[in-house]
């Protein structure tokens, strides 16, 4: 079973990536949307920590967050739109959002 | 056959509504006979705590809810070994049954649910 | 690459054997129950709904929309929005009428926080009520039911 884990919240004043991080599945994917897209933010630990995440781990995010934010996206990371944010809910056996 | 759901609880016990309105969920569950998995993850596992006295603050025992589970066939448990470790509370707890599970545990776990809702 | 594509057409064919790629399975019609945890305000309110109108807008069906927590407010027919600012309590209800979705607020929740529809309004004696169609108010068993009924349970709250 492989789980989409969806996170919204800064990871700088919460526990919710960490927490994630530390109970990902070897097939999970994660996906950043809201505040939790300034995990990306670079020459930050917790883009490091995501950089350092095994490559089996798919990392996607929100496209209209990351750009309303101004973000450079590494490379590991697949943007999403909406249709494609569905899709991903389908391709995983369920969806995790980290509320 | 039902789906299986899995609640992961992460509030402490008066932070808000959030930990009655998870376990909420759960007993509901179990009322309806669904197979339901309660998980208490970071601050959730401070509702465990069996040093508790909530009328101090003119709140509700959530400890008599969660006393509750088993009887609404909410028999699935569990802590996470690492949450309670960091707030010091693996000898402090209530006598709910809970498994202790670490990270390889809890991932596991997630794993074997159909649905998770993380509150 | 075989094994994700086993693994895939295992987990939605009880393990039959027979090969469909993985982008193929993405195209089945899936049925989803979707949950909203957070106010209006909140950007996932707005995400809810943005995913709520793709699901539809890719051929999936939605079993139940289900408002619990601050939720509920998501559903008030108080909010006022500034004339420049996205009304989202409208967006979900013209949505909701427009797809003839059943969207459900849970009434434990909607109470503890003071959305009230005429009849829990008249209940509790309460000066007005805030809560019109297409919203029901009810219980869990309905999140429970179309967590049930649903392929998948997608949640939205937080920021």
């Amino acid at each position: 079973m492989a789980t989409l884990h969806v996170l919204s919240h800064s990871p700088f004043t919460d526990s919710r990536l960490s927490s994630c991080l530390r109970l990902l599945g070897s097939q999970d994917a994660l996906l950043l949307c809201g505040d939790a897209v300034y995990a990306l933010q670079a020459g930050s630990a917790q883009r490091q920590a995501l950089e350092l995440m095994p490559e089996a781990i798919a990392l996607y995010a929100l496209d209209e967050d990351v750009q309303a934010r101004g973000l450079v996206q590494p490379a590991r990371l697949t943007l999403v739109d909406y249709p494609a944010f569905v899709a991903l809910s389908c391709q995983y056996d369920k969806v995790n959002t980290w509320l | 056959m039902s789906k299986s759901l899995l609640i992961i609880s992460r509030q402490a016990p008066w932070s808000g509504p959030g930990a009655r309105e998870a376990l909420d969920i759960a007993l509901a569950g179990g009322a309806f006979d669904l197979p339901i998995g309660l998980l208490f993850l970071d601050d959730g596992v401070f509702q465990l705590s069996g040093a508790q006295q909530p009328a101090n603050l003119q709140q509700k025992d959530l400890g008599a809810n969660l006393q509750a589970l088993p009887m609404f066939g909410v028999e699935a448990l569990y802590a996470s070994q690492r949450s309670l470790e960091e707030r010091g509370l693996q000898d402090q707890l209530s006598s709910l049954a809970v498994e202790r599970l670490d990270d390889a545990g809890l991932s596991a776990l997630i794993d074997r649910y159909d649905q998770v809702l993380t509150l | 690459m075989l094994a994700s594509l086993f693994y895939a057409c295992n987990a939605h064919l009880g393990g039959s054997g027979f090969i469909i790629p993985a982008n193929w399975l993405a195209g089945f019609a899936m049925k989803f129950a979707i949950a909203l945890f957070s106010p209006p305000y909140a950007p996932s309110s707005r995400r809810a709904l943005r995913f709520a109108q793709a699901a539809l807008a890719s051929g999936h069906e939605i079993v139940r929309l289900f408002f619990y927590q601050d939720g509920v407010h998501s559903a008030s027919s108080n909010v006022v929005c500034a004339q420049d600012e996205v009304d989202l309590p409208r967006e979900w209800r013209e949505f909701v009428h427009a797809q003839q979705l059943d969207g459900v607020v849970c009434i434990a929740a909607a109470l503890r926080r003071g959305v009230l529809n005429d009849d829990e309004a008249q209940r509790y004696s309460r000066t007005a009520a805030n809560l019109d169609a297409p919203w029901e108010l009810s219980g869990l068993g309905q999140l429970h039911e179309a967590a049930q009924l649903a392929d998948r349970l997608v949640c939205f709250g937080g920021p």
